[in-house]
């Protein structure tokens, strides 16, 4: 009995072939994301918490100005610290050959042959520095492919103002730095910044800090108390200039790591849902036409003694064949969509080993969630087959009813041609069908233009910030803080047009129980290079006193304009005094605040010094302005606002124009799917009065059109929905992908709007079309034999 | 094109044999077959026709179920291709057309009935009817279409609204709306009671007397053949015998 009905179901599976695969590919997609996402993001976790524990990164970081080696064991003593461990940071210059734009680096102090408790150099060619020789060092991976630099190579570095030869050693990682940008940048480029480490009694020797230290790392005992300890810290550290300690959340290179990991996490939460829901009402329009048609044979199994669950659960299995199908083909998609994603993490991040392993539970959820959504969306045919008694089942259905409604009256008022009424009144007869089909078009509509939105809005992020806050070329940051004498020194360099300068006092913000470390960014009225711009792109006049809070520190702090906060100076100027917030800017990077120049200037007292200048050029000496520029030995960094630029235009075309092609198809596939069943349903719906209209004399097109017409008319009317719901969904990503780092602005180009719709119309066209050519199958002579 | 004038010859002949007052054929058939292959065998539903049809005639097909009726009716209507043979509407060879011209001709000449009504369920009965008449040359007014048939008070009534009868006469009407040259109807009135299908015979009657029609009408009821110009009786896939009608008897004097 069970076997007659299975194959039944088999032979109904592949006669919907078409329409089974349909749902499964939008089953699959969902999985696919799902399993993506998912996938890597578990793989990415597991890798980063191996890496972490393995070479011991530390849980709280502190830098100070300079300070005696014994403040370490001082800090190993507070209470709920395990281990404590200094060294020494330091900014170099690299004299690459060939190079115009200054390369540097960040040198670390490692122990001999690179050892150390904290923070374990991974060393994946060559050996560790040995302690007190000279100029030799280990170099990041990164460093070293980009700019093809080999063991044994040498390089010549300024430190601290002398020139020193450095030899590479080693090549290796460590966990404190799987993401590194180079101070004053916006965009990594490991091309120009390298993280090396050097022997301790070398570093010491060549930065002119015998004894000292300028960093220390921290492990905290299990279960202690982060904020506590931080606070132990910047007590003991504040003496020697410490800039106030930070946990792992605040860790530039984890904090980065945890917001990408934050972004996938959100993927999974916003786009398989969307597939799932498709699915779901996919199926349960599919599988209600399929158990309207086959009323008599349910009716028929029910007489020859077939319970009523058995029979329910017949077409419930139909509704979790097909989801099989889609979780089949969604894991295998997915799984290879994240070992190629993977792959690109691999070359943002540097992990000495990314396993991509995507566990069982990862699998099982996803296939959980499709059997899940396509139940739900077989239930509604179901419960009709089990409460169908098997007396009304054999008789035919009742014909569909159509009334002289306002639709119908409204396609006699617009002078509709009888074809007309047909395609009006067949929408308005089946109006859940029609909205299945409306609403998903739509949502697919919307999926695309929400990544396009994405790339509009990198775009937007761009201009914001380059075109409109930043209008230098060149801005230059110093090793220290210089006095204003630096300025005329730059305004005499050649090349030089403009000269502004840029200062900035690290502080603790505090307000109430919470804080956040901030540096507040000075600026003057007459300043022309730079200004601050809002989220909108419109420029923002900095208030006469007071500060201005960036709209995130606010809602950081909860403080609002008009309230005070507390103030206190890091870096050995333990003072601490309270400051109006005058206004907010909302702002798309980082959490900042600003202050005017004077204002700052008595704040700091002793006058904040000059952390960098902005420099507007004579592009025809460029060159001959670099090249003295890295001379200098002062200058720890040069920034050409163009170099910049481009760079992250390049990773906003690697990182989101490879993950288009994806979404395109997956968002086609919404589309492809539901109107696949839609014109499938519609064509063996209405196979009787197609073929009729042949009989009349109805040419092959003309009755094309009334099959096409209708799904072109949902089409058009999922348009202006599908715009709506990318709207919404647009804004819903940006929300959920922003973090403390950076927000995405919601800045969609009118054209993304466009482009979602001709893909979304050149899928349902295509698909359509390919529906509509059965109309050359009908068979004009079997219509007339039967009804229906 | 020898082939074509020596029909045409012959089939003048035959309008005088037959003293059909010398009209016109309108259509011509020869030798025309029709086999279905399924699988390992073969139905052979019509066995080498040869036909001659009167423009404005009655034409009655009558014959035991399965004899190939309803398979000349559509090859005829042009619904349909017979397997081989030759099938001429005036000058025009349909056995050659392809589809679209085929579908052409349907549209310019041939009004159909069948016995299901094939009505579309979502358009009242005028626009059943403006089906017909929005691809239609020189079509009547629905209305009036609808009023020949004694529908004009149900215009708007849809097809769920009406009855069986009424059904068939709406089909009828649409049939008729383009004032087409032929009307093919098998098995008309099938479905309906006798008195019924007395009013819907009347109604092509008068079309054919009225618009010049001719009409091709296919039953199982003998007593219908009353009201033809002549009868081909069907057996196994040929015409085994024609019947001319000397008077021909109007529907409504006719009973079952
Ligand atoms: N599509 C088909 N495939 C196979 N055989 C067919 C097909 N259509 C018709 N036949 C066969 O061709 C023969 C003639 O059929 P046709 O429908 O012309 O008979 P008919 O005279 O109209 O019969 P009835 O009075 O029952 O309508 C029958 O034997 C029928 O079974
Ligand atoms: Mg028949």
């Amino acid at each position: 009995m069970v076997r007659a009905l299975d194959t039944k179901l088999l032979r109904d599976l592949w006669h919907m072939r078409g329409q089974a695969l349909a749902i499964a590919l939008v089953i699959g997609a969902a999985t696919a994301t799902f399993v993506m996402a998912m996938g890597v993001h578990h793989s990415l976790t597991q890798t980063r918490d191996a890496y972490y524990d393995r070479n011991g990164y530390a849980d709280i970081f502190v830098t100070m100005v300079r300070a005696p080696r014994s403040v370490v064991e001082q800090l190993a003593a507070i209470d709920g610290v395990a281990q404590a461990e200094g060294r020494i940071e330091q900014f170099a210059t690299l004299e690459m050959p060939g190079r115009i734009a200054p390369v540097r680096a960040v040198i670390n102090s490692v122990g001999d042959g690179g050892a150390s408790t904290l923070n374990r150099l991974v060393l994946l060619r060559g050996r560790g520095p040995v302690s007190d020789k000279a100029g030799e060092v280990v170099i990041d991976k990164a460093f070293a492919d980009a700019n093809a630099v080999h063991l044994g190579d040498r390089i010549d570095a300024i430190i601290y103002g002398s020139r020193t030869r450095l030899e590479v050693v080693g090549i290796g990682l460590a966990p404190d730095y799987i993401w590194s940008i180079a101070p004053g940048e916006l965009v990594p480029d490991a091309s120009r910044y390298g993280i090396f480490w050097m022997g301790e009694k070398a570093l010491e020797a060549a930065s002119n800090r015998q004894g000292a230290i300028n960093a220390v790392a921290l492990k905290m005992d299990r279960g202690a108390k982060e904020a506590e300890i931080i606070r132990h810290v910047d007590t003991l550290t504040s003496q020697y200039g410490g800039t106030g300690a930070i946990g792992r959340k605040d860790h530039l290179s984890n904090a980065f790591l945890q917001s990408e990991l934050d972004q996938l996490e959100a993927m999974t939460r916003i786009i398989p849902p969307i597939f799932l829901l498709v699915s779901t009402f996919l199926v349960y329009v599919v599988l209600g036409r399929t158990i309207r048609t086959e009323r008599e044979e349910i009716g028929l199994l029910k007489a020859f003694g077939h319970t009523s669950a058995s029979v329910g659960w017949h077409y419930l299995k139909f509704a979790l064949a097909i989801a099989l199908l889609g979780i089949v083909l969604g894991s295998a998609a997915g799984w290879w969509m994240g070992r190629s994603m993977t792959g690109q993490y691999a070359e943002y991040y540097r992990f000495p080993f990314l396993y991509y392993q995507v566990s069982a539970p990862v699998f099982l959820a996803g296939a959980a969630l499709a059997f899940g959504s396509a139940a739900i969306g077989a239930m509604g045919g179901v419960r009709k087959a089990v409460t169908l008694s098997p007396a009304v089942a054999m008789s035919p259905p009742p014909p569909p009813v159509y009334h002289a409604g306002w639709i119908e009256r409204l396609g006699e008022k617009a002078g509709l041609s009888a074809v007309g009424n047909m395609i009006v009144r067949h929408i308005a007869r089946w109006p859940g069908r029609s909205g299945v089909t409306v609403f998903g078009v739509a949502l697919s509509l919307g999926l695309l233009f929400s990544v396009l939105q994405f790339i509009d809005s990198s775009r937007a992020m761009l201009d914001n910030y380059f075109f409109r806050a930043q209008r230098q070329d060149i801005s230059v940051s110093f090793i220290e803080p210089r006095n204003e004498k630096v300025l005329s020194e730059l305004a005499s360099m050649p090349g030089v047009i403009r000269v502004e300068q840029a200062r900035a006092v690290p502080v603790m913000l505090r307000s109430g129980p919470r804080s956040k470390r901030v540096a507040i960014e000075a600026a003057s009225s007459d300043d022309r290079l730079t200004s601050r711009v809002d989220a909108q792109g419109f420029e923002v006049a900095l208030p006469a006193s007071g500060l201005m809070l960036s709209r995130a520190l606010a809602d950081h702090l909860g403080v609002s304009v008009g309230d005070r906060v507390e103030v206190e100076l890091l870096g050995g100027r333990q003072t601490s005094t309270t400051m109006p917030i005058a206004s907010t800017i909302d702002e798309l990077i980082g959490t900042r605040a600003y202050a005017q120049s004077d204002v700052l200037s008595r704040l700091s007292r002793d006058g904040a010094p000059v952390g960098s200048a902005n420099l507007l050029i004579d592009h025809a000496r460029r060159d001959e302005l670099i090249g003295r520029l890295a001379d200098m030995p002062m200058v720890l960094g040069v920034t050409e606002r163009d170099a910049a630029m481009g760079l992250f235009q390049r990773i906003i075309d690697e990182n989101i124009m490879s993950m288009m092609g994806f979404y395109i198809a997956f968002a086609s596939a919404i589309a492809i799917g539901v109107v696949y069943n839609s014109a499938r349903i519609l064509y063996s719906e209405r196979a009787h009065e197609l073929a009729t209209l042949r009989v009349l004399g109805y040419h092959r097109n003309e009755v094309g059109i009334v099959l096409l017409g209708e799904v072109a008319l949902l089409v058009v009317m999922a348009v202006p929905v599908g715009c709506v719901v990318g709207y919404w969904l647009a804004r819903l990503m940006v929300a959920m992908f922003s973090s403390d780092l950076f927000r995405l602005p919601f800045a969609p180009e009118r054209s993304s709007y466009g482009v979602a719709t001709l893909v979304v119309l050149a899928a349902t066209t295509a698909t359509a079309v390919i529906v509509a050519r059965r109309v050359n199958r009908l068979d004009m002579v079997r219509v007339l034999k039967a009804h229906d | 094109m020898q082939l074509r004038l020596f029909y045409a010859c012959t089939m003048e002949k035959c309008a005088d044999q037959q003293g059909t007052n010398g009209r016109a054929a309108a259509f011509v058939g020869r030798a025309l077959r029709k086999t279905y292959v399924t699988g390992e065998t073969q139905v052979h539903a019509l066995r080498g026709v040869d036909l001659e049809i009167y423009a404005g005639e009655v034409l009655v097909l009558l014959g035991p179920s399965g004899s190939g009726k309803s398979t000349l009716l559509n090859i005829i209507g042009g619904l349909d291709r017979p397997t081989a043979g030759e099938l001429w509407y005036g000058e025009t060879e349909l056995t050659a057309l392809d589809d679209a011209a085929l579908t052409r001709f349907r549209r310019a000449n041939i009004g159909f009935v069948f016995q299901f009504y094939n009505l579309i369920p979502s358009l009242t009965a005028e626009e059943n009817v403006r089906l017909v008449t929005d691809i239609s040359d020189d079509p009547m007014h629905p209305a009036d279409a609808l009023d020949l048939v004694g529908l004009a008070e149900r215009r708007t009534h849809f097809p769920a609204q009406l009855s069986g009868g009424e059904q068939q006469r709406v089909a009828v009407a649409r049939a008729i709306a383009k004032r087409p040259g032929v009307l093919l109807c098998d098995e008309p009135t099938g479905a309906l009671d006798s008195q019924t299908g007395i009013r819907v015979l009347e109604t092509l009657a008068q079309a054919n007397r009225e618009l010049g029609t001719t009409l091709i009408l296919i039953t199982h009821n003998a007593g219908i053949a009353a009201m033809a110009d002549r009868v081909f009786n069907f057996l196994d896939g040929q015409i085994a015998s024609i019947a001319v009608n000397e008077k021909r008897i109007s529907a409504s004097e006719m009973a079952w």
